[in-house]
């Protein structure tokens, strides 16, 4: 199919408007996603101030900012095209001109517009409450943060794709992958490298997961160790090339995989569901 | 792609669509052909379960036809959708499609910029086709604090935003009140006319085929039956139907014998549980079948209150089709 830049720009667009503004029409989902995050990262916080780990409270504070996003992932992304279908709003998406590439990025940068508050609020709160002890390597920060939302997103938008087969089952689907993927990319604890707690084979495995590489590559350049200089790009550029590669390789799946079920959905009947 | 003195918009030829179920295959199309021109409004009307459905969606690029050809605008469906998608829109009374926490006119700029309608354009359009909907004071309610009424308006300038030439349109006044409903046959009676846009209408609503088709296909289990104008149809019955009142209601076998009496084209009939008779509509080829007809049902000792002619729907068209009327055509289906 012949790119319109008009038509991929303005769907983009579009399709990040309604996101935002979706977010922020329902004040108790903006609840939701600054509360959960909020209370967890300041517990762990707590926790780790009360166990003497006062160097570790910083992770906890990262986590917090950055759980917000995967749970935008999870829930506003990869289960949005399944919403989407139940509402008669995915067959409208197919059968319009509109490319299916640009509604996954306006939905994804919707997200990310509509989490940044949140996690905003989280990192404001974590500072004022604990005040971190901080050693940036901002340049780092700014583009393993930058690379980390990519990857993370482009995940949710192969999810989404993936979703659409499961119909109903997507968010029971979410609830099992929110706990075990927090816990294996280390959220709120280091969960690859030397202070992991994990066999290497479960690290291995773990690695496989943006928010994994991500956060660790945000510990390395945010908190290096009290003392020492900040860690410069040469602690992360393994994480800058997987975050890359993982971020363009999903976009890729992700637009594979949804050209792929239209065709499925237009032979078998399945893009449209009857409503009554 | 010119047929007579009007262009061929929309064409289909021996359209079949099968679709694999645990009762093993369905057909839902079986050998669909036809063809509709520019300006027209084009009804395709049957029962529910007919396939009216399964063509829309063909036609409107979301189902692959399992044999035959569809295009539209010239253009294949099955082989060309991305040349067909920004030339048509669509539209169904059965769905809800917008975002909740948004406006009318939220959503509607949302939908035209899937067809790369500058902003500026978008809501002129918007402006304008509301106005003529009667939804210009509703634009700027959210979507959810809508009435069905308002949402179905709005679904319907949705379906016209992108200013299509071909308009699918699937039950599209379907639950409505009768005001919205008149005003949603006027504003389409204007697309076609005023601007030229072909519009497909599959319903199982006959006074609306009646009020606002051109043409229409009358369509069950998934063929053709028929297709010319609403006045052609009734025209070819040739006499008005007869209606009698029976009380008691009879038992359905007794009414049987009705089919098998020479001139008898089908019949249907409904309990009027608050009256307590039955209305047996009988469509006949002449003034004298309707005789035979009354006098047959009194001697089968059935108490006939009363009967008269009744001016010729399409619903006697389609019991003089399939020998049946809708109700009970969709029963059959549902059984």
């Amino acid at each position: 199919m012949k790119l319109q830049p008009s038509i991929w720009l303005r769907t983009a667009y579009a399709r990040m408007w309604v996101r935002t503004k979706s977010i922020y029409g329902e004040p108790l989902w903006v609840v939701v996603t600054i509360g959960f995050p909020l209370f967890t990262s300041l517990a762990m916080a707590l926790l780790y101030r009360s166990t003497g780990l006062n160097s570790a409270v910083g992770f906890a504070v990262l986590g917090g900012v950055m759980i917000s996003f995967w749970g935008n992932v999870l829930w506003s992304m990869a289960s949005q095209f399944q919403w989407d279908k139940q509402q008669g709003l995915f067959e409208i998406y197919i059968s319009s001109p509109a490319p299916i590439t640009a509604i996954l990025v306006g939905m994804s940068l919707g997200g990310i517009i509509g989490t940044a508050p949140s996690a905003a609020l989280v990192a404001f709160a974590g500072w004022v409450f604990f005040a971190p002890p901080i050693n940036p390597f901002w340049p780092g920060v700014i583009v393993v943060f930058g690379l980390t939302l990519a990857a993370l997103y482009a995940l949710g938008m192969t999810l989404a794709s993936l979703y659409l087969v499961y119909g109903r089952e997507a968010e029971a689907l979410n609830e099992a992958i929110h706990e075990p993927v927090s816990l294996l990319s280390g959220v709120y604890f280091p969960s690859i490298g030397g202070f992991s707690p994990f066999p290497f084979a479960l690290q291995v495995v773990a690695s496989l997961i943006p928010l994994t590489i991500g956060m660790d590559a945000l510990r390395r350049t945010l908190f290096a160790l009290p003392g020492l200089p900040p860690a410069g790009f040469d602690a992360i550029y393994l994480h800058v090339i997987a975050l890359s590669v993982m971020a363009g390789s999903l976009l890729v799946l992700a637009q594979k995989a949804l050209k792929a079920l239209e065709e499925r959905g237009r032979r078998t009947g399945t893009i449209a569901v009857r409503q009554r | 792609m010119s047929h007579g003195d009007s262009k061929v918009t929309v064409e289909t030829e021996n359209l079949r669509r099968e679709f694999e179920s645990k009762q093993g295959k369905i057909v839902a199309l079986d050998g669909v052909s036809l063809r509709v021109k520019e300006g027209e409004i084009f009804g395709v009307l049957g029962p529910n379960g007919a396939g009216k459905t399964t063509m829309v969606r063909i036609l409107s690029t979301l189902l692959l036809p399992t044999a035959g050809t569809a295009r539209v605008m010239g253009y294949d469906v099955g082989k060309e959708p991305e040349k067909v998608r920004p030339l048509i829109n669509s539209a169904s009374g059965a769905e809800r499609a917008g975002y909740d926490f948004i406006s009318a006119r939220g959503n509607l700029w949302f939908f035209s910029q899937l067809y790369g309608l500058p902003s500026e354009e978008a809501h002129r359009r918007i402006n304008e086709l509301s106005a003529m909907l009667g939804l210009e004071n509703y634009l700027d309610r959210k979507f959810y604090a809508l009435s069905t009424g308002y949402r179905q308006r709005v679904t319907i300038v949705r379906a016209f935003v992108n200013d299509p030439r071909v308009v699918f349109l699937d039950e599209p006044t379907i639950g409505l009140d009768v005001m919205t409903a008149i005003s949603i046959r006027e504003f389409l009676l204007s697309q076609a006319k005023n601007r030229g846009r072909t519009i497909i209408l599959a319903t199982h609503n006959m006074s609306e085929v009646d009020a606002i088709c051109d043409k229409v296909a009358i369509i069950d289990k998934g063929k053709i039956l028929a297709c010319d104008t609403p006045s052609a149809l009734k025209r070819s019955l040739g006499a008005p139907a007869l209606v009698m009142e029976v009380s008691p209601p009879p038992p359905p076998e007794r009414l049987e014998m009705l089919a098998k009496l020479e001139g008898v084209k089908g019949y249907t009939s409904t309990i009027d549980e608050e009256r307590g008779i039955s209305r047996v509509q009988v469509v006949v080829n002449s003034d004298d079948t309707a005789q035979t007809v009354l006098e047959a049902t009194r001697k089968s000792e059935m108490n006939v209150l009363s009967s008269y002619r009744q001016q010729t729907t399409l619903e006697e068209v389609f019991v003089a089709l399939v020998g049946r009327g809708f109700r009970e055509r969709e029963h059959e289906v549902a059984a």
